[in-house]
């Protein structure tokens, strides 16, 4: 210990006498990395979940495409059109498909929100309705769910594979687009803000 | 039971670690000694309450404990007994639970180790450091959602799913995560008495000496960690791959960057007490880049293969960060200035020169790999963007480094400290030089096709390699002219590491020989038919179902050039829905390997099965290098030769006081060629 009380300025200046003015290069470099980290962290902060990350889409701010056809789950006729008046997910997904197992939880904390102004729609991608029904026994979800064998809703939403939603407002009107896993919490935000925003 | 127990200790714990900082702050601050020695105890303490907890975690998943959420999520009856095991690591909070005990084995191992001196400034102001972030992981676990003890509301399951299938197929996931905590989670131990050094500003080469090995020891476990990831890609994902610049592989390497970067420096501030800022800097560097990875894979902010699902750990561990980096930024500031060394180096043309060199190609590749990581992140947050960054930005920005890097191995060595001489140089690097150039011009000759770049890496390699053994034959050539056994020609940090470059040098080589002579097809086929690839003749003896306890698997049966038959599966886990799980056969030789995978099975047994050919050179030498980087470093470990009494800045440290180095008499090291 004693030997280490000698310190480094003693040595230097033993060493080097004619340095007598501190420099203060350390003292520099810690503020300006301070700085840089410091909006590092912030970018870090402000990051949203790659859960909730919005995808751009042609489709933001235009009218969903109409989605009509018979439910696999209950054989009944369905429209997007009968969901006016309600924030409407539009969720793709396919059994063989993780990241939707992953979310459906999510989905269906979605769908029974206490308000009664939420559904949920489902359209298989790249499936068949049988394993589409296992599926949904196995990890919830009792909303309408559509087959499009041809893929025809899945072009007209410009889908590139599951799961992708689309948050479709009370008008019709598409909100947003989610490539990837979504959550109940970020979808309610999204919620809020467009009753906000629009007043409704 | 379980969960009581496992959440009484984990609490205990972490009143434990914050008791451990409340007295020795105390102690500190008042100087009482006794109150430092009685500190040490807590570690037992917080040891005590990792390893209960730990125990009933264990023992909730092997007893189908299904009304804890984690079992109830990741267990399953199903699954075999030694996966279950390992389903501690399977999963966020049981890997949390899994870091938390070997944070307290460090803690337990640093308090024994400094025992006698436990109430030195340096070695209390260390173990603060190490109660601080024990007191963290523990309150990770108790107050947020990482929390693994949690009870099933309602009624427990009666089975759960089993962990991911992925992680349920092989062994090497028993073994790669510890591996790779235990190098992550040994970085603390350098961090805490780097920490202490700039607060008592103790500023010798004491802490250096004190956490030499410990910075070894988690180094070594980091590289052995990452190799056996990438073997376990390599081996399960069946994309034929075993890099893939994925975040998570980053976040381990990143820290490893750092670490490379910091042993080499250590030596310069051993010998000639310089750059001791800059050692600290990467220290502490090192340390929050294990914290800052942990927080990108951890917290759903970047998408990755490895990533898990949401929880709310995020602003928990950015908290944390943080705290780090205003910590050791602020000390950095405070004390930098008047840690400052003397002397500066004389000629680039040096040891020391060279290792600088070395310190800027390294922070150049973890710049380089911590950009592309976050790089998307950054972009999103200026416009919104979404980018993904890839294989081509790492490989193309990677790879001038990593040759330079090569070059430098080969030379370093043979520099002396202080100042070069060319004559002495041409000595030195004549035969390092010879195979380098034979290297080129056998391959050259024997008209291996590829790029200018694979070649350089061939001839660099060469070179490098030629410059380590010709290392290790001239120190076993010494210690036998001592006396000593030719062992001790291998063992010491000099001789050690450069058993370690000649690891790095295979993996370079065998990584830039997969990358330009890998070759991936997909055929068709019908039970009996051959073919042909990459002089490989492949034929396609059938396909059928195995039935297994958690799995069922639709097995190949391909015979490799007539000999083994080996059997690429796809196999469905019922209790996960998510599909089939591919995974691959191998068949490796030291010259290359076969990989094979059912790229799509028969729809109808009438249809042909398309099975996944992958032929790549030299890929066994990945591991074998890796095996080679471990072993050097245990050998790096161990105590080496003594040093002359002429170089007193080498000379071994005592227990109890370390020795202060000096600088060195003038051309005192350029006679003697011990690095």
């Amino acid at each position: 210990m004693a030997a280490e009380g000698l310190s480094a300025r003693d040595w230097g200046t033993a060493d080097r006498p004619t340095r007598t003015r501190r420099r203060h290069t350390a003292l520099y470099s810690a503020v300006a990395m301070a700085l840089v980290l410091g909006a590092f962290v912030g970018v870090l902060a402000t990051r949203k979940s790659a859960l909730d990350k919005q995808a751009r889409s042609p489709l933001l701010g235009e009218q969903a495409p109409d989605i009509i056809g018979d439910s696999i789950t209950n054989g009944a006729p369905f429209s997007l059109m009968s969901l006016r008046g309600r924030y409407v997910l539009v969720n793709f997904f396919a059994s063989w498909c993780e990241p939707c197992q992953e979310e459906q939880p999510q989905l269906v904390a979605f769908d029974h929100e206490p308000s009664g102004r939420t559904a949920v729609v489902g359209v298989l991608f790249s499936d068949t309705p049988g394993p589409a029904k296992a599926f949904l026994a196995a990890n919830g979800g009792d909303w309408p769910v559509l087959a499009d064998p041809e893929g025809q809703l899945a072009l007209n939403y410009g889908v590139r594979g599951p799961p992708e939603s689309y948050l479709v407002n009370p008008n019709g009107v598409v909100l947003a687009k989610f490539i990837g896993g979504v959550s109940d919490a970020g979808l309610d935000r999204l919620v809020a803000e467009a009753q906000q925003g629009g007043g409704q | 039971m379980n969960a009581l127990v496992g959440r009484d200790a984990v609490l205990l714990g972490f009143l434990a670690a914050l008791g451990g900082v409340v007295t020795l702050g105390f102690g500190l601050r008042r100087h009482q000694d006794h109150l430092l020695r009685q500190a040490r105890t807590y570690a037992w303490l917080i040891l005590g309450a990792a390893v209960l907890a730990v125990a009933m975690m264990e023992r909730a998943l092997l007893t189908y404990d299904f009304s804890l959420t984690y079992v109830a999520d990741n267990g399953g009856r199903q699954v075999p007994v030694i996966f279950t095991i390992s389903t501690l690591w399977g999963a966020l909070a049981g890997s949390i639970l899994l870091w938390t005990l070997i944070l307290a084995g460090y803690t337990a191992a640093v308090v024994l180790k400094f025992r006698r001196r436990a109430v030195d400034p340096l070695v209390a102001w260390a173990t603060l450091v190490m109660y601080s972030v024990c007191a963290f992981f523990f309150a990770l676990m108790l107050f947020s959602g990482a929390n693994p003890f949690t009870k099933v509301p309602g009624t427990p399951p009666a089975n759960g799913p089993g962990p991911n299938p992925l992680l349920q197929d092989h062994p090497l996931m028993i073994i790669h995560p510890p591996m790779l905590y235990l190098g992550y989670v040994g970085f603390t131990v350098p961090f805490a008495f780097a920490v202490a050094a700039l607060v008592t500003g103790r500023l010798g080469e004491g802490w250096l000496i004190e956490t030499r090995r410990w910075t070894l020891l988690a180094w070594g476990f980091l590289t052995v960690g990452i190799v056996l990831g990438a073997w376990w890609s390599y081996e399960v994902l069946g994309w034929g791959g075993f890099w893939a610049w994925d975040p998570v592989e980053n976040a381990a390497f990143l820290p490893w960057l750092c670490g490379t970067a910091f042993i080499h420096s250590v030596m310069v501030q051993e010998r000639r007490g310089m750059l001791r800022v800059w050692n600290l800097s990467l220290v502490l560097a090192t340390f929050c880049l294990t914290i800052l990875g942990t927080f990108l894979t951890r917290s759903g902010v970047i998408d990755s293969v490895h990533a898990f699902t949401e929880s709310d750990v995020g602003p928990w561990i950015l908290t944390f960060f943080v705290i780090v980096l205003a910590v050791s930024i602020g000390l950095i500031g405070w004390r930098g200035d008047r840690l400052r060394s003397p002397g500066a180096i004389d000629s680039p043309f040096s040891r020391e020169g060279a290792f600088l060199a070395n310190n800027l190609l390294f922070a150049a590749f973890a710049f380089v790999v911590l950009l592309g990581t976050v790089f998307p992140l950054l972009i999103e947050a200026i416009n919104g963007q979404q980018i993904t960054i890839g294989g081509p930005y790492f490989n193309t920005m990677t790879e001038p480094i990593v040759l330079c890097l090569l070059f430098l191995m080969a030379i370093a060595p043979a520099l002396p400290w202080r100042k070069a001489s060319g004559e002495l140089m041409r000595k030195r690097l004549l035969f390092p030089a010879w195979t380098a150039g034979l290297t080129v011009v056998a391959c050259v000759a024997f008209g291996l096709r590829g790029g200018v770049d694979t070649l350089a890496c061939f001839g660099l390699g060469a070179f490098a390699a030629a410059a380590a053994v010709r290392q290790l034959v001239l120190a076993t050539r010494r210690s036998l002219a001592d006396g000593a056994g030719p062992w001790r020609g291998i063992v010491g940090r000099a001789n050690g590491g450069m058993i370690v470059h000649i690891g790095v040098v295979i993996i370079a080589v065998a990584f830039a020989a997969s990358q330009a002579y890998g070759h991936r097809t997909e055929i068709p086929m019908r039970a009996g038919q051959s073919a042909k690839v990459s002089g490989h003749t492949i034929t396609f003896l059938g396909i059928h179902t195995e039935q297994h306890s958690n799995r069922t698997s639709l097995v190949a049966d391909v015979r490799i050039d007539g000999g083994k038959v080996y059997t690429p599966q796809i196999s469905d886990y019922p209790a996960d829905p998510g599909g089939g799980i591919g995974t691959p056969s191998v068949r490796s030789t030291p010259v290359d390997d076969v990989y094979l995978t059912i790229a799509s099975p028969p729809q109808t047994p009438a249809d042909p099965t398309v099975i996944g050919v992958t032929v790549q050179p030299l890929i066994i030498w990945l591991w074998i290098g890796g095996g080679f980087m471990a072993f050097g470093t245990l050998l790096a470990m161990l105590p080496g030769r003594r040093r002359r009494p002429v170089l007193p800045a080498s000379a071994p440290a005592h227990e109890e006081a370390p020795v202060r180095p000096r600088r060195l008499p003038a051309g005192a090291s350029a006679a003697v060629e011990t690095p």
